[in-house]
């Protein structure tokens, strides 16, 4: 996610994300953008494509049985 | 009875020696909540007239044949986001002002079958996020130490009727800290046990694969009494662990000579460095340690900021898909901070939710690596003292990182307890986490230390005036 978002951009993803902002909260938005493209490119390691997503849920003996 | 306001324990045992009714414990928690309640807003709905049916009927019990447990008449309080039968939960929102259950939560349900008097529903941020929030049809809590100042979040009203001794203990829920984030606050105890230990059916969700549910009380030992009545596999909750529950409270007092601690120094003095009050009681906290025997080491994670970008990812994802209908909908129905909140899922893509869940996996595979050989690891629950209930960052998402988090996002219990007092006498905490499942340490450890530092002695000035 690059840590700038142009207008179009923005409208964009509220579009998709099915949200309606006022102007007010756009520009607020958008305030916040660079702090979470800096976390989505955090949690990006050169870890290669067998590495696994932690899975949700164990097998509990109910589901075995 | 006496004034004070006895622990959960020391209830119990007076109620078993037929000491203290039920009824007059009850009463003494209504009348606390009658005379501070006005101040402190820790309640959004009272339920006094089942809480004096209930202990009456607990007291018939207990003279008849004597209490069924320790919870037995014990007065405790759920968070608004807990489903209540026939008691409206309104978690807090606009949404739901008029909602009420015709079930319990599992929670609920199993409080009640221990005997407990519930008294109330307590205050949350709206759907157990942001906050704290004025313009929600509930003001949000207060501080009993100074209501000028903020409980944390989000169970906001069980840390403060706790520590106000409105209620004897109370459920909260913690995604990255809510449980204990307000007991640090608060200068309470509580404890989020490991994801899935307690289950989480009947309850609102935060972030479904980050929601624990857990108890908050005034020590250690009073959570371990209260987690032994919500332990347990639930087939409603699709993440309930199947195991055997142990007993909480057995090596309560076996004191923690050779337990092996280890400090994550990194994450308060250097990836988010404390206050100098919070820091005076960790440091005092460690030196308690050293001389009731632990081992204390020295344990190096990924930077707080790692634990923190992945928890926040997928806290604000999975938020995003539990309210997208109603963020669709009627977006400006929700409080600003929680319409913020959501707003964030719009950033989030598909794929950067599942790199947060790749790191995920590595992150919790570098804690029980860490933990090999360690009993607890050790570091702050708050960066600071509460601060100022109007000074509260609305994007605080984005400064420095949380200290809870990571325990989330591996699933480990971890606790906070009170570890002194800092800056305009505001309580200060270390929190302690432990490897999963072993709760029995956790509270070992929690114990001993409360038992060794004169801190559960002091109660809010406020709580005296009555």
């Amino acid at each position: 996610m690059p840590s700038e978002i142009n207008d179009a951009a923005l409208d964009y993803l509220l579009a998709r994300a099915g949200l309606n902002l006022t102007a007010e909260q756009k520009a607020e938005l958008k305030t916040v953008h660079a702090g979470l493209a800096a976390m989505a490119e955090r949690v990006r390691k050169p870890r290669g494509r067998m590495a696994e997503p932690a899975l949700g849920y164990g097998f509990n003996e109910g589901d075995l049985a | 009875m006496s004034d004070a306001i006895p622990t959960i324990a020391e209830a119990a045992r007076q109620i078993a020696a037929k000491q203290l009714s039920p009824v007059e414990l009850t009463r003494a928690c209504l009348a606390r909540i009658h005379a501070l309640d006005g101040e402190l807003h820790a309640f959004v709905h009272l339920t006094e007239e089942r809480a004096l049916a209930d202990a009456r009927a607990a007291e018939r019990a207990i003279m008849a044949g004597g209490p069924k447990g320790r919870l037995h008449g014990i007065p405790i309080g759920l968070k608004d986001i807990v489903d209540t039968k026939g008691i409206p939960t309104t978690c807090g929102s606009k949404f739901l002002q008029d909602n009420i259950p015709d079930t319990d939560a599992a929670c609920a349900e199993k409080l009640a079958a221990a005997g407990t008097v519930l008294v109330g529903k307590l205050t949350t941020h709206e759907f157990a996020d942001g906050g704290p929030s004025f313009d929600l049809p509930a003001p949000p809590a207060r501080n009993p130490w100074n209501t000028e100042h903020f409980t944390a979040g989000s169970s906001s009203g069980t840390g403060a009727a706790v520590a106000a001794g409105l209620i004897l203990g109370g459920i909260g829920t913690d995604t990255g800290g809510s449980i204990r984030g307000p007991a640090a606050l608060c200068g309470i105890a509580g404890i989020k046990p490991t994801y899935g230990l307690v289950s989480r059916a009947g309850v609102a969700p935060a972030a479904y694969s980050l929601d624990h549910i857990g108890p908050m009380a005034w020590t250690a030992e009073d959570c371990a009494l209260m987690l032994q009545a919500l332990a347990g596999h639930d087939p409603r909750d699709p993440a309930s662990a199947s195991r055997p529950i142990p007993n909480y409270t057995a090596l309560l007092g076996s004191g923690i000579k050779g337990l092996k601690i280890g400090v994550i120094h990194h994450f308060h003095e250097v990836d988010h460095k404390v206050s100098e009050g919070t820091q005076r009681g960790i440091t005092a906290a460690l030196a308690t340690f050293r001389d009731l025997g632990a081992e204390l080491r020295e344990v190096q994670l990924s930077p707080l900021q790692d634990w923190a970008a992945c928890g926040s990812l997928i806290s604000i994802t999975e938020r995003a898909a539990a309210y997208e209908e109603w963020s669709r909908t009627r977006l400006g129905d929700f409080s600003e901070r929680m319409r913020s909140r959501l707003m964030l899922g719009a950033f989030v893509s598909g794929v950067d939710y599942v790199q947060a869940v790749r790191r995920r996996r590595e992150l919790r595979a570098e804690l029980q690596a860490a933990m090999a050989g360690l009993d607890a690891v050790l570091t702050a629950t708050q960066p600071a003292e509460a601060a100022k209930i109007d000074a509260v960052p609305k994007w605080d998402l984005f400064e420095k990182p949380g200290f809870m988090m990571p325990f989330n996002i591996a699933g480990y219990p971890a606790v906070s307890v009170c570890a002194g007092f800092g800056a305009g006498g505001l309580p200060v905490a270390i929190q302690l986490a432990g490897k999963p499942f072993e709760e029995p340490t956790l509270f070992r450890v929690a114990d001993a230390f409360e038992k060794a530092t004169p801190f559960r002695s002091q109660r809010p000035a406020m709580t005296s005036v009555n």
